[in-house]
């Protein structure tokens, strides 16, 4: 009888434990959505977000530490930056991984996901939100290539292919080009994206759901795409990408702009602002650099005062070296920082005061009045002279923290000012014909009108307020403001030094290491690239090394295709 | 306090009350033994046939009721011969055991609890007492196991109230968790971390990735530390698969099995009081140089003018933090808060920023017993002070545990432990950015106590109420950080059981037991506003709790098949439920500059919430073990599990598990002239392991934050599979034991060799193909090592005794396989990019890579680092070893314990750091003259003939990471007690009274590394094993315990 029970229990307790009727049920995430609960506009913000706004790091490790000092508009090095001016102009994995490659790559994820689910077939097909997604792919991978050069392309996103091959420079451009033309295509006259739960509107941060201002800018980044790959070796689109783009209708009232915000609050996991990095660590302050100071000094741009803030100024001492090496440098630095006085057009005894004495140098200059920009990539053996008070910061409304009621500077992502820009260099480079003045001077309008300006005689009677020159002038002088109107958009400021070579002096190289840095493996050339994310040499090693093999060296020093 | 204790003793007395049903018979005598007369305490007294026992009390007295006068009792005690005595009408049974030849009769506790006669077993089990983790204590019980268990290794990390990493016999898994399951009672304890805290050091990827290194990160407590050691009756490590099998998929790791204190079966009530004080410093420092101060490339200072107390917070940071200033000669210099002093070195700079720290822990227990049953109750107190300032920890810790023999067959046991601790400031001390990067690297000429002005002072006005530091922006103040950078922790703890037993008959029982731990976890950091980040403050308050419910029973049979062939069955299952939830909040910049909550935060994120997530696995499992004429044992188990987590085809699994033990003595020396032991044993298992919940299903997120008041979703980066399998753990061990004279000398011997295959892993992919990782079973990970013990009773005369133990185990992992296109993955890069953590296929688990010097110079003379990482060492030690002995002269009592951990390298950037600015005393060298690299300049292509300084070499040196890779090999007397058992009668109703000089960390007798303690690694995560960053000073501590029982 016992033995009766105890088998009648074991039944009954095999099937107690054994039992898993709410083992899917616990298993399903309750804070998760699948695509039965979303809609595709949800996306699209985070798309957008993803590309422009990035978070602290990667625009403190990424933005700040590479493109924005490597086009010469930004330089740290000053004695008030927590670490040498090197920081930046040496391959240090850590900052590109974190601060670049890895973001750049990440984007993908959601690009991926958002295009599966809006393509034809996909859960929440819609041709409109495809047609967008298409543009945002394509300003994603053009910044990615330019920055990188070969990047997987080809066979990206293709659940069937594990290990993505890196395609040729040339072939993403005609991949961007060709994505953008369907893209054009697919949104001919339309202006939503549809009715309903499937209208845009306001989840569209760029344009408000507008699709002809998509369209508009689907032309300007092909348009841009055609002019940097014009000259570059064996394309052939460039003229008639260029021609269609400009035909088709490029941005020419409306900014593509990601507004600045007063109400995000996520600054560690979300998005953040350049004055997120300037106020919450005190120490990575940068400087306008000596290179766009000087561009804005002597043409007398009226913008001056809106981007940069004169210097601190005040009494300034500064120790000169007792022991070590840098003692037989002090002539060359003391020099050095003269110069860089007088380049800025100081006069002494008018603008500053110069003591030296054998033990230090004592300058004044009165508090908020001069506008002083520091040489770009010092060495961090002449940091200590480079005090922070003789130099001036970037305006208020770049460095400006989030949440604090005040205005933003907004981040760029084409503005109608570059489209007339690179309309005038298309015409001066003969890809298409009509007057490059006119398309020129409407560009300073509109670049001005960014800055809250509008171009003023003075401006307007310098070398830079006209396209009187020779063509190469005219080119420097289209690239060079090209160049100024994508202020804080250092990726895209960069490719133009890059491609154009314009302005010469943002284009910083030396073999005087005891004053510029000479770090690492540039070995004192200009950076052409970033290198690679470490990642990919183990997650994709064998196709890595093949663009490697392709492309050149994976160094910073390689020249990408489109500068070539 | 006083109120909950009369309300337990109320509750003591009710139970005790049962006491008063009295039985037949009363039997009462004394228990000595036979060699020296001396009264013998803790024999266990049993009724043949029954569950009916007591135990003697301190003086060898024990009293039992017994049903009929036919009775028999059994005596038996470890160590000694088991005898068997027949009641026959007696009322007073005096009886001497004698000490056991044989030894064959030790007891060990395995797997679900159950005793088993170590002898039987075919796998190894190392038993540690509570005596030998409960005399030198530590506020983390995990410290006190090292050094005790062959194939046991702990890491410390952290500061006061952090976790340890315990990993047994390697790391089995490429994922974060390679730790033991700890089990108390016979209930698995819940070892997750909060989901702050710990979570910061993982900061990118998925938490498989191990975790990157944080620039300061806070590692939490929980799962073992929150065990109180003075409840410990003992402790059993069971190594590996095989011991743990019946444990299922979380044994995968080894288990720590705790076995917690009863009350003594004795008439009368039993207090002790044990109290333990001692006094922490740190056990070595750095070495400084004092001979240059604070400035740059010779300069005392870049800006003399700089006076801290004007800083707008956009003005002039420029006062170094480096010591690569001017000699410290002594003549008048600006200060760096503005005075001019003279320029001379601060020595103990570093060493007057710790404290003496004091810890105190007390615990109570009363106990009392009747042949009903017993009782314990346990209270614990433990404060304690951290070396640096305003960080302690404060716990209380409540027992209670109740054994009730309802009838003469059913008998409840229920333990009851509520534990709550706060921890004041659990500081962030490691990582670039942690508070001792600004200890250790303050200039050499800074006074510490000046540090302590370290607030500007008008809250009014943001931009003057900011940190004051040595150096401007480029240092934080350390003080500020104290008292201004906090991170409070709070944690209360249930722990409980209840199981019922009952014997149908005598072969036939069986057990229900459920059981629960909830933990709950609140966190509170804060960065009030002026500091050097987050400079408009921070806050962040995180709850979470989590909770396990086991509900298990089992059943047992024995049945003689013949005479010599015996076998024990049990079949058993088991419910495991785990759940957890959480929610944070956080926010920045606060409203009035001095206060710091929730409420006063100008920007509060939107809260994250972690719903409940839940996670069932229910079991049911099986063993036979068949004994043949007590020299032959075999045990065969089987388990199957289901569990929530994978899908419905791949929910169930089944795995087995088979040992044998041979006793040899017969064959070889049947007289036991030389072996009074020889025993082989062997062993095949297999475990399963599953995966947290919600791994099989792709979905999509949003975010509370939204973006500018816009609904966003985002895509996960983890390819999920829906298609996911357990894991499997196979393990084969050979083990030797003999005994040799008597016992005299002891050796247990076990090679055993494991291989974790299709192992959960977060493949990383190439982001173009849209996801980050890829989740698959992949790979093959395996471990093989050798254990070695040896004991020996040196000596054994009446007044003195000399007893001695010896272990060693080696573990060599290997990586046998990856994946196809991953040949290596990388853990994480330190925050330098000096070194990689990562694993390789054919290297092993925690390969260190680094960069290495090219043997170039640049064009100036400065040494070129390699682009490349070199493999420069493993994270894993070779081997450890641990010697522990024990003296006993008359009263007095000394014991100490030397370890050991050779081989296996740790980056020590604590060491590169220091370097680089100039503070170290290797950084002297070179100053006054400079140096001329002897290597090819890159720019002649020729011998090198440019000199650089010595800031410039020591910097470029710093850079390149084979410098600071240090063996770990170190061996430091671990811990030292001398003991002395004061002769106090019974005066006071003292029953007896030690007292006990402990320490801990005395000294090492040999360390590899410069400048760290190759033990304290960055954090318990598998990522970051091998790297040392400003780790806490490793705590030299002394004190003294006072044991007084009642």
């Amino acid at each position: 009888m016992k033995n009766k029970i105890l088998i009648m229990a074991s039944i009954i307790l095999a099937t107690v434990f054994s039992c898993t009727d709410d083992f899917n049920e616990i298993n399903e995430q309750p804070d998760a959505l699948t695509s039965s609960d979303v809609s595709a506009k949800y996306f699209v913000t985070t798309l957008q977000q993803k590309l422009y706004r990035s978070t602290t790091v990667p625009l403190w490790y990424g933005d700040l530490l590479h493109p924005d000092q490597f086009c010469g508009q930004w330089a740290m090095g000053h004695s008030s930056y927590a670490w040498n001016g090197d920081f930046g102009w040496d391959y240090f994995s850590v900052l590109t991984d974190l601060g670049s490659w890895d973001w750049y790559a990440g984007y993908n994820t959601n690009l991926t996901a958002y295009l599966n689910l809006v393509k034809e077939g996909g859960p929440l097909e819609n041709d409109q939100y495809y047609a967008l997604g298409l543009v945002m792919k394509g300003l994603y991978y053009h910044a990615f290539t330019d920055t990188f050069g070969n990047i997987p392309y080809s066979q990206a996103s293709d659940l069937s292919v594990e290990l993505p091959q890196f395609d040729a420079q040339i072939d993403i451009y005609r991949g961007i080009i060709s994505d953008l033309d369907l893209a054009i295509s697919i949104i001919g006259d339309n202006t939503i994206t549809g009715a309903g739960v499937d209208q845009l509107g306001e989840n569209d941060v760029i344009f408000n759901g507008n699709m002809q201002n998509w369209k508009q800018l689907a032309n300007s980044l092909k348009l841009r795409i055609a002019l940097r790959a014009s000259g570059s070796p064996g394309e052939d689109f460039s003229a008639n990408a260029a021609s269609e783009a400009i035909a088709s209708g490029v941005l020419a009232d409306n900014d593509a702009l990601f507004e600045a915000f007063a109400d995000e609050t996520d600054i560690w996991g979300g998005s953040a602002s350049y004055g997120d990095v300037w106020h919450n660590f005190p120490t990575a302050r940068w400087k306008i650099s000596e290179a766009m100071m000087n561009v804005l000094k002597q043409s007398n741009d009226p913008r001056l005062g809106e981007i940069a803030k004169p210097s601190v100024g005040g009494t300034i001492t500064i120790l000169k070296p007792t022991d070590g090496e840098n003692v037989s440098l002090i002539p060359d630095h003391v020099a050095f920082l003269q110069s860089t006085l007088d380049g800025a057009g100081l006069v002494l005894g008018t603008d500053y005061t110069w003591t030296e004495t054998a033990t230090d140098l004592t300058i004044t200059m009165p508090d908020n009045t001069n506008y002083v920009g520091i040489p770009s990539r010092l060495s961090g053996k002449i940091k200590t002279y480079m005090e922070g008070n003789l130099f001036s910061d970037p305006s208020d409304i770049v460095t400006q923290q989030t949440n604090q009621g005040s205005p933003i500077f907004p981040t760029i992502v084409m503005t109608s000012a570059d489209s007339h820009f690179m309309i005038a260099e298309a015409i001066v480079k003969g890809l298409v014909s009509g007057d490059a003045n006119t398309y020129y001077q409407l560009g300073l309008q509109k670049a001005m009108a960014l800055w809250n300006t509008a171009t003023s005689s003075d401006f307007l009677a310098s070398e830079m307020g006209s396209l009187n020159g020779s063509s190469e002038q005219n080119l420097e002088r289209i690239a060079t403001q090209r160049w100024l109107a994508n202020y804080t958009n250092g990726y895209e400021a960069w490719a133009i030094v890059r491609d154009t070579g314009y302005p010469t002096s943002a284009v910083i190289t030396s073999n005087n290491n005891d004053i510029i840095s000479f770090a690492g493996e540039l070995n004192g050339a200009y950076p052409q690239r970033l290198q690679y994310g470490s990642s990919v040499y183990t997650s994709n090693a064998a196709n890595a090394e093949a663009a490697v093999s392709a492309q050149g060296p994976d160094k910073m020093a390689t020249s990408l295709w489109f500068a070539n | 306090m006083i109120q909950k204790f009369k309300k337990l003793l109320l509750l003591i007395c009710v139970f005790s009350a049962h006491t008063l049903y009295a039985q037949t018979t009363t039997i009462s005598g004394t228990v000595t033994d036979s060699s020296d007369g001396m009264s013998l305490p803790g024999v266990n007294v049993l009724e043949k046939g029954t569950m009916n026992g007591a135990v003697t009390d301190f003086d060898g007295n024990y009293t039992i009721n017994v049903s009929n006068d036919n009775a028999v009792l059994q005596f038996s005690f470890v160590g000694y011969s088991e005898q068997e005595v027949s009641v026959s009408g007696q009322t007073a049974i005096n009886i001497s055991l004698e000490q056991s030849s044989e030894g064959l009769d030790e007891v060990v506790i395995t797997a679900l609890g159950i005793s088993r006669e170590k002898k039987s077993l075919g796998y190894a089990v190392t038993e540690v007492s509570g005596d030998n983790v409960n005399t030198i204590k530590d506020n983390n019980l995990a410290s006190s196991l090292a050094g005790k268990v062959a194939g046991l290794q702990i890491s410390q990390s952290g500061s006061l109230g952090s976790a340890s990493r315990i990993t047994i016999r390697g790391n089995n898994s490429l994922g974060g968790n390679s730790q033991a399951l700890i089990v108390v009672d016979g209930m698995p304890i819940n070892a997750s971390l909060p989901i702050s805290g710990g979570g910061s050091q993982i900061s990118s990827g998925s938490a498989d990735s191990g975790g990157t290194p944080s620039y300061e990160p806070s590692i939490s407590g929980g799962g073992i530390s929150d065990i109180n050691p003075d409840d410990i009756e003992s402790i059993s490590v069971l190594k590996g698969p095989s011991a743990a099998a019946l444990y299922g998929s979380r044994a995968g790791n080894g288990v720590i099995l705790i076995t917690t204190k009863k009350g003594t079966r004795s008439n009368r009530i039993g207090v002790s009081v044990k109290t333990n004080l001692s006094f922490d410093n740190p056990m070595f420092l750095p070495e400084f140089q004092n001979k240059y101060g604070q400035g740059t490339f010779g300069a005392a200072y870049s800006t003399p003018n700089f006076n801290p107390l004007a800083n707008d917070g956009n003005g002039d940071y420029s006062w170094e933090a480096l010591s690569w200033g001017g000699s410290l000669d002594g003549s008048q210099q600006e200060y760096y808060n503005g005075d001019t002093r003279a320029y001379s070195a601060q020595s103990s700079n570093v060493e007057d920023f710790f404290r003496q720290a004091e810890r105190s822990i007390t615990t109570v227990s009363v106990d009392k017993g009747s042949d009903m049953g017993s009782i314990r109750f346990s209270y614990t107190n433990n404060s304690s002070n951290s070396i640096i300032e305003n960080s302690n920890l404060s716990s209380h810790n409540f027992n209670l545990r109740a054994v009730n023999n309802l009838s003469d067959k059913l008998t409840v046991d229920t333990k009851g432990t509520y534990f709550t601790q706060t921890v004041n400031n659990r500081a962030s001390t490691t990582g670039a950015q942690g508070l001792l990067a600004y200890v250790y690297n303050m200039p050499r000429n800074v006074v510490t106590d000046d540090m302590r002005n370290y607030q500007m002072a008008n809250p009014a006005t943001p931009s003057e109420y900011n940190e004051i530091r040595y150096a401007g922006g480029n240092a934080g103040n350390p003080f500020w950080m104290l008292y201004n950078d906090k991170n409070d922790v709070r944690r209360n703890r249930f722990l409980g059981f209840t199981k019922i037993n009952y014997e149908f008959n005598d072969w036939l029982s069986a057990f229900a037991r459920i059981g629960t731990d909830v933990t709950n976890i609140r966190d509170n950091a804060v960065k009030r506003p002026g500091g050097h980040f987050a400079n408009s403050g921070y806050m962040k308050l995180g709850q979470s709790t989590f909770t396990e419910l086991n509900s298990e029973f089992l059943v047992t049979a024995k049945h003689d098949l013949t005479d010599k062939l015996n076998i024990v069955a049990n079949v058993g299952g088991n419910m495991s439920k785990r759940t957890s939830e959480g929610m944070l909040v956080q926010g920045t910049d606060f409203k009035i500059k001095t206060a710091t909550f929730i409420n006063n935060l100008n920007v509060v994120q939107a809260p994250e919430e972690s719903p409940l997530a839940i996670k069932k696995v229910n079991s049911l499992y099986g063993s036979v073990n068949l004994a043949y004429d007590n020299f032959l044992y075999l045990d065969v188990s089987t388990r199957n599990d289901w569990s929530s987590t994978l899908s419905e085809d791949n929910r169930s699994y089944m795995y087995n598990s088979a040992s044998v033990s041979a006793i040899l003595n017969k064959f070889i020396d049947p007289n036991k002239e030389v072996f009074n032991l020889i025993k082989v044993r062997g062993s095949v298992a297999q475990v399963g392991n599953d995966t947290d919940p919600y791994q099989l299903n792709q979905t999509f997120s949003v975010r509370g934050q939204g973006y500018l008041g816009l609904t966003t979703v985002e895509a996960s980066p983890v390819r999920l599979n829906a298609d996911l399998k357990p894991e499997t753990i196979t393990s084969s061990e050979f083990g030797l034991e003999l005994g040799l004279l008597n016992n005299k000398l002891t050796l247990d011997l076990s090679i055993y060799n494991m291989s974790t295959k299709d192992l959960i892993f977060d493949v990383p992919v190439p982001a173009a193909t849209g996801f980050a990782f890829s989740r698959d079973n992949i790979g093959e990970v395996t471990n093989k090592g050798v254990e070695i013990a040896l004991g020996a009773s040196v000596l054994n005369s009446d007044n003195f005794s000399w007893n001695t133990s010896l272990f060693y185990s080696k573990n060599e992992n290997k990586i046998e396989e990856l994946v196809d296109g991953l040949d290596s993955f990388v853990y994480n890069e330190s925050i330098d990019g000096g070194v990689k953590i990562s694993a390789t296929e054919g290297g092993s688990i925690g390969d260190i890579y680094g960069r290495v010097w090219t043997g170039e110079t640049d064009a100036e003379g400065i040494p070129i680092a390699s682009d490349a990482n070199v493999l420069l060492g493993n994270a894993q030690p070779d081997w450890l070893g641990g010697w522990s002995n024990t003296f006993t002269y008359k009263d007095f009592s000394l014991s100490f314990l030397i370890d050991a951990r050779m081989g296996g390298q740790i980056y020590s950037q604590t060491s590169a750091e220091m370097d680089a600015n100039g503070v170290s005393a290797r950084s002297l060298q070179y100053r006054e003259s400079g140096v001329v690299v002897a290597g090819v300049n890159v720019a002649t292509e020729g011998v090198n003939t440019e000199s650089i300084s010595g800031q410039e070499y020591w910097t470029a040196m710093s850079g390149i990471s084979e410098n600071y890779i240090y063996d770990q090999d170190n061996i430091r007397l671990r811990e030292l007690s001398i003991g002395y058992k004061i002769p106090v009668g019974s005066k006071f109703g003292l029953q007896s009274a030690t007292v006990q000089l402990v320490g801990r960390n005395l000294f090492f007798l040999m360390n590899k590394a410069d400048d760290i303690d190759p033990e304290a690694m960055f954090g318990t995560s598998i990522g970051v094993q091998g790297l040392s960053h400003n780790a806490m000073p490793t705590l030299r501590s002394i004190g003294l315990n006072l044991n007084l029982t009642f």
